[in-house]
């Protein structure tokens, strides 16, 4: 196994990785090269490679693990925002086992898992890719790079901010361009860990209840892998 | 991929970012190649704007920044032209360089994950 994160901010990672204690690979993406290479557009998501570097499954939901917000009671009273996030996360497909039975088939049998995929199908099952979805990789890694090259922190942003707009809108289904960005702006100054809630702010259009109750709900959150 | 400038973009380094190889038969990466006449200039470097208009590749600037991003390919419609993976220089924990081609041999779960 292989992880990688997709962060422009390195040092938001270490203290996951640290905690984690990984003895696999555990690497960074700072410019979000993957989204655009393998197709992952939201977290978690995974692709199989085999021995010789090909493909064998593309960039799909990959929850190893069910997550005990799934199953949890939402508690009485909470603000109103809080719960209607819970009780979207909780819609979120997650089929842990099967996914984790599936690998666990592949590593045993390799190309003759039904788990497996053609290089045909591969490419035709990979996520779709048009003008829109490309210019606004462009458009993210863009931004990206201006946020940390700019000589100062607040200059990086203010470039950075227009072009991160534009690929929200050109391929609003990208959740980690989204996330990514909002989480700069509503995570609050001397925070510990990152904003999850990435609510609504007075920088992006979106925030993250809104825009996936827009985008059909959790349900349609993830890319289910069609195991 | 980042370019400073359109003028001396090598071809190498596309292919190291995009994957995508400038060959005789034209752009290539895996199997699969994409005619592009003309997307390698005569001094070496590559004609990005040919190369990007054959790969169906859009081109981005920011000119108060003088900064250039190419974005990927749209060729086959799908995020994946080819099967075959790609291997871009990702970083560990340490900041050491990291390439998936390091685990050839290895069948590879590649995750992604965020702190966000």
């Amino acid at each position: 196994m292989v992880t990688v994160a997709l962060d422009i901010k390195p040092e938001h990672t270490y203290q996951w990785i640290d905690a984690a204690t990984p003895t696999h690979p555990s690497l960074i993406d700072t410019a979000h090269m993957t989204d655009e290479l393998f197709g992952f557009v939201n977290i978690p998501m995974a692709v199989w490679i085999d021995e010789t570097g090909t493909i064998v499954r593309p960039a799909e939901g990959a929850s190893v693990e069910r997550s005990p917000l799934r199953d949890m009671e939402i508690p009485e009273g909470l603000p109103d925002r809080l719960d209607r996030m819970f009780r979207e996360v909780k819609k979120i497909p997650d089929d842990a086992e099967s996914y984790r039975a599936a690998i666990v088939d592949w590593v045993a049998n390799g190309a003759e898992s039904r788990f497996a995929l053609s290089p045909e199908e591969v490419v035709a099952q990979s996520q779709p890719r048009g003008d829109d979805e490309a210019r606004a990789a462009a458009c993210f890694e863009l931004g990206g790079h201006l946020l940390t090259h700019a000589p100062t922190a607040e200059e990086g942003h203010e470039a950075a901010v227009p072009w991160w707009r534009e690929a929200h809108r050109l391929h609003p289904a990208n959740w980690t361009y989204k996330r990514q960005a909002w989480t700069l702006v509503t995570t609050l100054e001397g925070a510990t860990e990152n904003d999850l809630m990435q609510g609504p702010n007075d920088v992006y259009v979106g925030n993250w209840l809104d825009d996936v109750v827009a985008a059909g709900g959790g349900e349609a959150y993830t890319v289910v892998a069609r195991l | 991929m980042i370019l400073l400038s359109l003028d001396h973009v090598d071809p190498a380094a596309f292919a190291d970012r995009t994957g995508w190889d400038a060959k005789p038969q034209g752009m290539c990466r895996g199997e699969v190649c994409v005619p592009a006449p003309g997307a390698v200039r005569d001094d070496g470097f590559l004609d990005v704007t040919t190369a990007a208009q054959r790969l169906g590749m859009p081109i981005v600037h920011d000119e108060a920044h003088g900064v250039w991003a190419v974005g990927p390919a749209t060729a086959t419609g799908r995020a994946l032209s080819t099967a075959t993976a790609a291997d871009p220089e990702l970083i560990t924990r340490d900041g050491n360089p990291f390439r998936l081609s390091s685990l050839h041999g290895r069948k590879v779960l590649l995750v992604a994950w965020s702190s966000y």
